[in-house]
């Protein structure tokens, strides 16, 4: 018991490494998937075509391979990463593929009847946007997107197969120096539930409401 | 075909529409429509499915882009601008500019859920009227009155029944002040219980003079609402006539097959 | 990128390996699915009709596993139970048994989503010409609730395939295990993911596709 209070620290600051793998990806995702998702939605077929083509390609390819890709791959062609930024990278080009697709599913499952109900009272392409689509759009979005946070929190776990020291191996090496396996999966995989439940019970409140 | 009524082709009509035709791919849905309506005047236009008569009035807002003729709002071209010989489509600015002489009431009443029964109405006067929040708001409060949901004004459209939602649907169209108001068979997604109160509401903007033009299904309604009754049959106008001559007389067959499917309704010659 | 040299020749001598491991990736994917459909639809009939005390113990598990990454779930069950209690199995067999609970976590709500949106009509359509509840269960109820879910079912069916990626972290040799190992052996490191990536990818769709084309076919007109 002394030794698994003692090792406490050492995965606290493996989880703040989580946590901040997980929030960098997140807002970049945000940043390249919303633009590129609205454009998806609205844009024309030259515009859509190159975006379709990246978020179909990147979800067809398991996260891991990604990773590899990112962190093993390119430094064949003379592109050099540090690991922490690799997995950035990496995680952030399968993240903003979801966003895309979570951002041109809220607009389009909108019924075309708010577009022409807007347009019979005058309001301007950018008016049906800001007053009408946007927020409606913001509901469909949420669950969704919150849910998603949820995996890309579960899915930073796999940047410790890089060697970065995140929540997931520093538990690898504390069970490497203790021999406490069990125990300890038990208490990472509590520390993942306490971050990860309360957003997906969010999620499902968002959903309960809005839908 | 019968002849247009006279009242209406003796000033600028509110709405002429001449030779219209528009198609949804190798289906033509408008065969060369013509129709004037003046000012004051309340059309009602009944037809079998398919025969046109939604896509019509979908065309006057230019919610449908037609393939030829011309529909003109108070002597302005709706759609497109007819420079030198080649038709442009108008900006999208110019578009909401016209539009709002032709306000829409639609079948699935199509509020915004987001926004209040009052807020429905104050988002056009305020983003296409240029009306000021407290201008908007004392007007949504008053039409809403008008409509009967003076309790409503706060309430979202998810906590209000189908017919007070249309009643809101109605107020967020006449709001507008257009000049015509368009009906597209508003009571069809109704609870048989609820489509009076809406047809009330109608009746009494139709007897303060408002040009309105109505597709529906309520034959009832139509003969005593309407002053010309429009029958259309596979993209063409085949009667165009007052309700009295049109349910009275059933000068041509396809009418009397179409108007025999209503079970229980008597035309009553006035 | 301008001077790097392509060699696949060498690359091509291993291919073997990477047709074996997308084998293996299937069959583990496969396993995992049949399993987890099981553990997916009984949870899902015992949380709609079953007693009321067990409807809590399935949300235990539901947001236990679906809030925990599956590699330490993978972890947990391959190198943390043996440790703690006296049971040997290899990789293979722990990781099946690791991504059939985590599936059925999953499957459990989207089967528990179909079977609710059977229409009421038809449980008493089938009542009514006198089958009994088993019968309604088997004959009306999962056919629909199968139909409904679908959609949903043809999505996680397509992640559970790309999960199994994962099983490289325990050596077992999958695709992404075959394409690190060719790596490591060749050092051909572009030409293996220019071969690697079209595989996951082609199979993804295909698996895709084929659920939907399943879709078309047996979709309720609703």
């Amino acid at each position: 018991m002394a030794t698994l209070i003692h090792t406490l620290p050492f995965l606290v600051d493996g989880l703040l490494t989580t946590l901040l793998v997980s929030a960098c990806v997140i807002v970049l995702s945000l940043i390249i998937g919303l633009p590129l998702g609205c454009v998806l939605a609205f844009g024309p077929l030259w515009a859509r075509a190159p975006i379709r083509l990246y978020a179909d390609f990147v979800r067809g390819v398991p996260i891991l391979v990604l990773l590899y890709f990112v962190y093993y791959g390119l430094p064949a062609i003379k592109v050099n990463l540090p690991s922490l930024l690799s997995a950035i990278v990496a995680l952030t080009a399968f993240k903003s593929a979801q966003i895309i697709e979570i951002t041109r599913g809220s607009f389009q499952s909108i019924p075309s009847g708010q577009t022409e109900a807007a347009k019979a009272i005058g309001l301007s392409l950018f008016d049906r946007f800001i007053h009408v689509l946007a927020p409606q759009a913001v509901r469909r979005f949420l669950p969704p997107f919150v849910n998603s946070v949820v995996d890309t929190v579960k899915g930073s776990s796999l940047v410790s197969l890089l060697g970065i020291v995140d929540l997931m191996l520093s538990l690898q090496q504390v069970i490497g120096r203790t021999h406490v396996a069990l125990p300890l999966y038990l208490i990472g995989a509590l520390m993942y539930f306490a971050i990860n439940f309360p957003l997906s019970a969010l999620s499902r409140r968002l959903e309960k409401r809005f839908v | 075909m019968a002849k247009t009524d006279a009242r209406a082709s003796a000033e600028t009509p509110v709405i002429a529409i001449e030779g219209l035709t528009k198609s949804f791919g190798a289906h033509q849905v408008l065969k060369g429509v013509d129709l004037r309506v003046g000012r004051g005047e309340v059309v009602a236009i009944i037809g079998p499915s398919g025969s046109g008569k939604t896509t019509l009035l979908r065309c006057i807002n230019f919610l449908e882009e037609y393939d030829g003729g011309s529909i003109r709002i108070d002597g302005t071209e709706v759609g497109y601008r007819d420079g030198s010989g080649a038709r442009r489509r108008r900006s999208d600015r110019e578009l909401a500019a016209i539009r709002v002489d032709a306000a829409m009431v639609f079948q699935q009443f199509n509020l915004f859920p987001h926004l209040t029964a009052a807020q429905n109405i104050m988002l056009g006067l305020m983003k296409s009227r240029g009306r000021s929040k407290a201008e908007a708001r004392a007007i949504a409060e008053k039409w809403l009155a008008r409509v009967g949901l003076a309790a409503k004004v706060d309430a979202l459209p998810s906590q209000m029944s189908g017919g007070q939602q249309q009643r809101v649907g109605i107020a967020r169209a006449v709001a507008m002040e257009p000049k015509v108001l368009l009906l597209d068979e508003i009571t069809s997604a109704l609870d048989p219980e609820l489509v009076g109160e809406v047809l009330a509401v109608v009746q009494e903007l139709a007897a303060e003079g408002r040009t309105m033009i109505l597709v529906t299904h309520e034959m009832a309604f139509a003969q005593e609402v309407a002053d010309r009754v429009v029958f259309t049959d596979q993209g063409r106008i085949v009667i165009d006539a007052p309700p009295a001559k049109v349910f009275g007389e059933q000068p041509h067959e396809r009418l009397r097959s179409f108007l025999s499917r209503f079970v229980g309704f008597r035309p009553n010659p006035a | 990128m301008a001077n790097y040299h392509f060699n696949f020749a060498i690359v091509w001598r291993y291919a073997g390996k990477l047709f074996e491991g997308l084998l293996l990736s299937l069959e583990l994917a496969a396993a995992s699915i049949a399993i987890g459909m099981a553990i997916g639809l009984v949870l899902a009939l015992i949380s709609l009709d079953g007693p009321k005390w067990a409807r809590p113990l399935i949300a235990a598990y539901v947001e236990f596993v679906r809030n925990v990454p599956l590699l330490l779930l993978v972890y947990l069950v391959f190198y943390g139970i043996p440790s703690a209690i006296d049971l040997q199995y290899d990789a293979i067999t722990s990781f099946v048994a690791t991504l059939s609970i985590y599936s059925g976590a999953y499957l459990v709500e989207v089967m528990r989503a179909g079977l609710e949106a059977v229409p009421r009509g038809l449980i008493e359509a089938g009542k009514s010409i006198g089958l009994t509840p088993m019968k309604v269960l088997w004959h009306v109820r999962l056919p629909t609730a199968m139909r409904i879910a679908l959609p949903s079912l043809s999505n996680t069916y397509v992640s559970l395939f790309k999960d199994t990626s994962i099983a490289s972290a325990i050596a077992v040799p999958e695709l992404a295990y075959g394409m690190r190992w060719i790596e490591t052996q060749t050092f051909r490191t572009v030409e293996v993911y220019l071969l690697a990536t079209p595989i996951y990818l082609i199979t993804s769709y295909a698996i895709l596709l084929l659920l939907r084309l399943a879709e078309r076919r047996y979709s309720v007109a609703r």
